[in-house]
């Protein structure tokens, strides 16, 4: 028997036929550029200052996030909001990305719910200098991404889904339900055939 | 003008056949990747062209605008000629392929550039030429990757070569002729008088060290990337490379393209009424489903132990060729008398 099997190689005809069958298998590649992953609400990306719903900063420029950041990335310059004494502001804010290990930390101190991390994780960039963010930046990445900075906040227990900070809800801010992403989605692009050989390689798929 | 007129034709057969072969090559290695991701779960070039078509361009383009890179301690001369060496006798053996009954567009006879009456001794006694550019392409490269590459490639040519050509053995017994053009002739009218009835063991073995010959997974010991960087051709870049990555293909399709004159008849369609079909079309088609029997076995086997490619060859694949060449000279002197 066992010298019938190395005749035929018997092994080796098996291992070849599972492979045949498995080229008939759908591929399971994303084509990254063209198609992206839907990306978890939870998803650290780049961090964003956001605003209340009357356009008003939220940052009231306490300094918590500056304290509980591990990589001494952000940098608070206080001050009083000119004409309200006791009211503070962030007069200056600054986030080096380029040193941000994306730990979240900033945003779990934050009081009042101001910090929320957005969905990009494309960041790369031609000058490091574009990577250091200002308030300006900062602001401006939380009004483009205000929905993602609030699914964020959600994800994480920080808030109910009104960015009303809420006493307690943070208590299981690491609890995250499951969630399924399912496929990834097509994304514009330039190139037409290539895109449409794509889309039908996708729906496929 | 008799003469101008004989040079032409066969420059201009030598350019067709050399442009369908190095085509060849270049989309060779868009299917090995292709197929390759099919088999494991991927797309593979999707980039360049609709599905990736045009990424064999775009790769030759790459190679060709590359540095060229000698290494300061390499012997120079050799190093440089040790490519064409290999490339060389990739691409000449298919002067005696027969592709066509005849090729009657160009008032022709036979469908073949020269229809040498020893072809198959031709092939071979090329084939042991290109063991020099790789052994020299080693040795010359002063690194010891390089060196071992070449060496491993040296031994294990010659014992592959061996067992691949008393395989052919048999069919040269079954045909009695060395011209391939007269092999195919033999194996005429339907697929059951191709040789791999007669000679399926003989095919076998043929397949398995013509894998080895070529330096093939999982026979790829000159260039096992893990073990030894890129084997022979470690030190070499930019065209110089390419012509390796050449010879490597074209040496492929050669054998496939022989497997299928000695042992799939050829040019001649599987049934009579095929015939409308074009000889080179089945030639081709013959070809490449070996070519994809390559890769197949690219996809599933890993790579074995040299000491088990040694064994393998000497104390495997000879004895069995052995066997198959007395019963085929039996078996003739049965049939003939
Ligand atoms: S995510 Fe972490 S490292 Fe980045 S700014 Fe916030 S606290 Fe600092
Ligand atoms: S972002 Fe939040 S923690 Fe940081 S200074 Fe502003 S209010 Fe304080």
């Amino acid at each position: 028997m066992g010298l019938m099997r190395d005749i035929f190689m018997t092994e080796l005809m098996g291992g070849m036929k599972l492979v045949f069958l498995q080229m008939f298998k759908p591929s399971c590649t994303l084509q990254y550029p063209h198609v992206k992953h839907n990306v978890p609400d939870g998803y650290r990306g780049l961090m964003s200052l956001l605003r209340y719903e009357d356009g008003s900063e939220r940052c009231v420029g306490c300094s918590l996030c500056e304290a509980a950041c591990p990589s001494n990335c952000i940098k608070v310059v206080s001050d009083e909001v000119p004409g309200q004494p006791l009211v503070r502001y962030a007069k200056e804010y600054y986030l080096d990305i380029t040193r941000c290990v994306f730990c979240g930390f900033c945003t779990e101190a934050c009081p009042v719910d101001a910090l929320a991390m957005t969905k990009v994780y494309e960041a790369s960039v031609y000058d490091r200098r574009e990577l250091m963010f200002d308030k300006h930046k900062l602001y401006e990445l939380g009004e483009a991404h205000l929905a993602d900075g609030k699914a964020y906040l959600l994800a994480h227990n920080m808030d109910d889904g009104t960015l009303n900070p809420t006493e307690g809800l943070g208590d299981n801010r690491y609890e995250f339900p499951p969630v399924d992403l399912g496929e990834g989605v097509p994304v514009p692009t330039t190139v037409g055939l290539t895109r449409e050989a794509l889309e039908a390689e996708v729906a496929k798929s | 003008m008799e003469l101008a007129m004989t040079v032409g034709l066969a420059v201009f057969q030598i350019a067709i056949v050399m442009g369908v072969v190095l085509l060849s090559v270049a989309y060779m290695t868009y299917a090995e990747r292709k197929v390759l991701s099919f088999m494991q779960d991927r797309l593979g070039p999707m980039e360049v062209g609709p599905y990736g078509l045009l990424q064999p361009i775009a790769d030759g383009l790459k190679l060709f605008f590359k540095e060229d890179i000698i290494p300061s301690s390499a012997n120079k001369l050799i190093f440089a000629i040790a490519p064409i060496i290999c490339l060389v006798p990739a691409l000449i053996g298919f002067a005696v392929m027969p592709y066509n009954e005849t090729y009657a567009a160009f008032g022709g006879e036979a469908g073949v550039i020269s229809d040498l009456n020893v072809g198959l001794l031709y092939i071979l006694a090329f084939a042991s030429v290109g063991t020099y550019g790789v052994i020299l392409a080693g040795w010359s490269s002063n690194s010891k990757y390089a060196m071992l590459g070449g060496l491993r490639c040296g031994a294990q040519i010659i014992s592959y070569e061996l067992a691949l050509g008393l395989s052919i053995v048999g069919v040269l017994l079954l045909s009695g002729s060395l011209s391939l053009r007269e092999i195919t002739m033999a194996q005429d009218g339907g697929f059951w008088h191709w040789n791999i009835l007669l000679q399926p063991v003989a095919f076998v073995t043929y397949v398995i060290s013509a894998v080895a010959e070529t330096n093939r997974l999982p026979f790829d010991m000159p260039e096992a990337e893990s073990e030894l960087v890129a084997g022979f051709f470690t030190e070499y870049t930019g065209m110089r490379f390419a012509f390796f990555f050449l010879a490597e293909y074209a040496n492929m399709i050669l054998v496939c393209c022989l497997a299928s004159v000695l042992f799939l008849g050829g040019y001649e369609a599987p049934m009579e009424f095929l015939n409308f079909i074009p000889g080179f079309i089945w030639l081709a088609i013959k070809t490449w489903a070996l070519l994809f029997f390559f890769i197949w076995i690219r996809g599933t086997f890993p790579r074995v132990r040299f000491d088990q490619l040694m064994k393998f060859g000497w104390k495997v694949l000879i004895p069995i060729t052995l066997a198959n060449i007395l019963f085929t000279a039996l078996g003739v002197y049965i049939y003939n008398n």
